[in-house]
């Protein structure tokens, strides 16, 4: 059953437009209806809650305190969501917002569109690439598929190795054995480097030690469970020819193989770009993220003034945070609307930003903490797969830059590489820093791949049926025109008077 | 101070216009500087639909087309390299009776001037090559020899293969100032000084404000012509497809996506460097592509964009010298059918500057055609 509550509406215009209902999302919506401000939530799954809580309310689980309070807190935000007046189109496939405030999207087979003042992006993330060999194999998933298919559908998959760096991946590895999963093995690869380096962040971690304590609890509750653990891994590889049979790693010279037709790989997160790099937001390579990340100030606001980011597509923040700043955005854009004093405002968003600054110092002990190593994100093997749509290796890329593929549209237009159904989302943020080696440069100079719309699929029958229609007439728009039109009458009979 | 370069002829613009004059200059042993402003192919040379069009051609462009065509023919062993030319028919559907009257007095005018290129084909044999065209589609008309290409790889072979043979391309240079002092043209980018004593302008959608610089008023117009491509999906077309009077054509590449253009215009921003789409017209172009054949329901749309393009008020290109002052040439303003006359256009060009004339008849492209005459 789909939350779609969208009321019978004459007009498709709204002060606010916010793609994505995750933490972001829908704290903005809840924040802006408040204010009166008229809002609309567009978003892909059939339930609001993002990647995040998705299926808070339904979960297919028995017992689903199995997925942690952090999961299930998300419930008390889709309640007040649901209760709010944003109307909210599930299930729906937005593949155009511009920058004059037009947004088009796919809904039961139909191109529709609508238009806003104001727009929040709150996209969220998606998982960072993990350029290694064999990744592309069938039998080779995300850890965050896998949680996916267990928030989702209750999907479990038994004998697997879990593989890479994080708290997500630690996160689905315990979730796995609460169900009394068996999990072949976690091979962690976070660097001993990076435990020293992330003390220097300690300060910022104790500030949060609510957050601190739980990524504890959860390597603890792995280890008690007996699970093969092996930390420190490096030069990690999927085995097997036309599909997974396993991994190989190393452990500080020592070769390991372990076999399993199932890997799930993690290494963090990183913003979905897509939409804000089709709108034509300015951009910045965030260092200690390893990722483009759309510019903002401190209201979320990007470089096209009535677009603002919120969440995790504005930069990986975590689901509090999200939640804190999709209202710090929702109160930004009630001033440009005129709803709202910008003094007011300022008293409003206090909390939520004094909240984030100090996430912000517990994020950069996590950024440090599971930063990915080099080896893991820019492959150097020549048969490594970088672009899975179009099967281009390190190789093929290698040719296309000897050949004056330099920047990353001319390296697209040589090989194809980004040319896929996944517009570039897998290979994107591997070939601005490979280019960045090739080229002994910042990764801020390569730059990123030009995208447009459709920011998602979209068929052709779909697109045919679009119509630029212009909104219904409601009633008081006709007794204005007919207003402005008996005004223009009589201003005629004056003059011909 | 700055620096100056120096060579025999000057190039401004690296789209395949001017790479091509560039290599057939290089090759005669000439000494060429191209100037791109941005990076060699990176507007309509490199994002059009790679149409490699014989068939339907204005008459003036024929005798240009048809040479064009043959080089295109040879053209990957000719630079060495791989331009992703493949030689496919071209059929234009007739889509009523009313079409095939459009075909039929077409057909009558290529005869009367010698042109047996193009075959007009009935019912079954429209059905026979393509036998996914809708039930209602009467006709059609084939030319055989045509094709497509890629046209990034097809403008950066000519690249490549002029600067083999010598030609210097400077990218990221804007020209902003163009003089001519004694025999010489002396032109300025923010960064370097060029003198050459032959100017050729390929400049593309801003080629009317090199024009200007060069002395030559032209009522060219831009405008931004859009594509899209979907993701792969069964192969049902070979040759190359568009229609008699319904704006579209599409081609399906050997990996199985279906390239979908029609001449559709987006919105141009020249002064940004870019476009914008008009999803309405967009979603005329599917309905059509949908109602020719009805198989493309299904096909998931994966990137539209368009290219920044230059047009004349009668859509034919302006080729030749220029009106107003010696050793300067224009190659320009291709009304979105310039890329298949890339290679004979630089060859056209290099006789222009090395022999004084074309064996082509320019008349129909001259840069002042729409001057007003005294009255």
């Amino acid at each position: 059953m789909a939350d779609n509550h969208r009321a019978p509406s004459l007009d498709s215009s709204y002060d606010i437009a916010i793609i994505g209902a995750g933490p972001a999302g829908m704290s903005a919506a809840i924040t802006a209806t408040t204010s009166g401000a008229r809002v609309v939530v567009l978003d892909d799954k059939p339930r609001s809650g993002g990647q995040v809580y998705r299926n808070v309310d339904t979960s297919p689980l028995v017992k689903p305190a199995v997925l942690g309070e952090d999961y299930l807190k998300g419930s008390h935000i889709t309640a007040s969501f649901k209760c709010c007046s944003a109307e909210h189109i599930s299930g729906v496939n937005v593949w155009h917002v511009g920058d004059n405030g037009e947004v088009l999207f796919s809904l039961e087979g139909d191109a529709q569109r609508l238009t806003a003042r104001q727009i929040i992006v709150a996209t969220g993330a998606m998982e960072r690439p993990f350029p290694i060999p064999g990744w592309h194999l069938p039998g080779v998933m995300s850890a965050g598929s896998a949680q996916v298919m267990l928030k989702s559908d209750g999907l479990v998959c038994d004998g697997a190795v879990f593989a890479g760096t994080g708290p997500l991946l630690y996160l689905i590895v315990a979730q796995y054995l609460r169900l009394g999963v068996k999990v072949k093995a976690l091979v962690d690869t976070t660097p001993k480097k990076n435990y020293l380096r992330s003390m220097s962040e300690i300060t910022g971690a104790l500030n949060a030690p609510a957050m601190l304590i739980k990524g504890l609890g959860l390597m603890n509750e792995i280890r008690k469970s007996g699970t093969e653990v092996y930390r420190f891994a490096d030069n990690l590889q999927v085995m097997g020819g036309d599909a997974a049979a396993g991994v190989s790693f190393c452990v500080s010279g020592t070769s390991h193989e372990i076999v399993s037709d199932h890997v799930f790989l993690h290494q963090g997160v990183i913003p979905n770009l897509n939409m804000t790099r089709a709108l034509g937001l300015q951009h910045h390579w965030c260092e200690q993220q390893l990722c483009w990340k759309p510019v903002t100030n401190n209201w979320g606001q990007s470089s096209q003034g009535f677009i603002s980011v919120a969440g995790d597509s504005s930069g990986i923040v975590g689901a509090d945070s999200a939640a804190a700043m999709g209202r710090v955005c929702a109160l930004g854009q009630l001033v440009n609307l005129g709803l709202m004093s910008e003094q007011q405002a300022v008293t409003e968003a206090a909390e939520d930003q004094r909240f984030m600054a100090r996430q912000q110092r517990f994020r950069r002990f996590i950024d440090c903490l599971y930063r990915p190593i080099d080896q893991h994100r820019k492959p150097v093997d020549d048969n490594t797969v970088v672009c899975r749509c179009e099967e281009r290796t390190v190789k093929d890329l290698k040719q296309g830059f000897a050949q004056g593929g330099r920047e990353p549209n001319q390296l697209k237009s040589q090989t194809r590489c980004g040319m896929g159904p996944c517009q570039g989302r897998m290979c994107g943020h591997t070939v601005s820093e490979l280019l960045a080696d090739w080229r002994n440069e910042l990764v801020a100079d390569v730059g990123y791949y030009r995208l447009r719309t459709p920011m998602r699929l979209v068929t052709l029958q779909e697109l045919s049926r679009f119509t630029d229609v212009m909104p219904a007439v409601s009633p008081s728009a006709i007794h204005s025109t007919e207003s402005s039109s008996s005004e223009k009458g009589s201003s005629l009979q004056e003059k011909a008077q | 101070m700055m620096a100056i370069r120096k060579s025999d002829v000057l190039v401004i613009g690296g789209g395949i216009q001017g790479s091509s004059t560039a290599y057939h200059l290089a090759q005669r042993g000439i000494s060429v500087v191209v100037l791109e402003k941005d990076t060699v192919s990176r507007h309509a040379s490199g994002v059009n639909a790679g149409g490699i069009r014989l068939l339907g051609r204005n008459i003036a462009e024929v005798e240009l087309s048809k040479t064009a065509m043959k080089m295109w023919h040879q053209l990957d062993d000719e630079l060495d390299a791989d331009t992703g030319f493949r030689a496919r028919s071209l059929i234009n559907v007739a889509a009523d009776e009313a079409d095939l009257h459009t075909l039929r007095s077409r057909e009558q005018q290529m005869h009367g001037l010698g042109y047996f290129h193009e075959v007009m084909l009935d019912q079954q044999e429209l059905r026979e090559r393509l036998p996914h065209v809708a039930d209602h589609c009467v006709g059609g008309v084939v030319s055989e020899q045509d094709g497509y290409a890629i046209p990034f790889h097809s403008t950066q072979a000519f690249r490549v293969a002029a600067e083999r043979k010598g030609a210097f391309f400077c990218e990221g240079e804007q020209v902003q100032q163009i003089r001519k002092v004694g025999g010489s043209w002396l032109v300025s980018t923010a960064t370097q000084q060029y003198q050459a004593e032959h100017l050729v302008n390929c400049a593309g959608a801003w080629a009317d404000l090199i024009s200007v610089m060069i002395g030559d008023n032209v009522p060219m117009s831009y405008s931004a012509p859009m594509l899209m491509i979907t993701a792969r999906m069964p192969h049902f077309a070979t040759p190359v497809v568009g229609a008699v009077s319904r704006p579209l054509s599409f081609k399906q590449f050997e990996n199985g996506t279906v390239l979908i253009g029609g001449g559709a215009k987006g919105f141009a921003d020249r002064a940004n460097n870019t476009t914008r789409l008009d999803y309405s017209l967009l979603a005329s172009g599917a309905h059509n592509a949908i109602e020719f054949f009805p198989i493309m329901k299904t096909a998931c749309i994966n990137r539209m964009w368009s290219g920044l393009e230059a047009y004349m008020p009668d859509n034919l290109p302006v080729i030749g010298k220029s009106a107003r002052s010696e050793n300067a040439y224009h190659a320009f303003a291709f009304s979105a059918h310039g890329f298949q006359l890339g290679p004979v256009i630089g060859q056209v060009m290099a006789d222009l500057i090395s022999e004084g004339s074309s064996c082509f008849d320019l008349d129909p492209f001259k840069i002042n055609r729409y001057e007003r005459k005294v009255l």
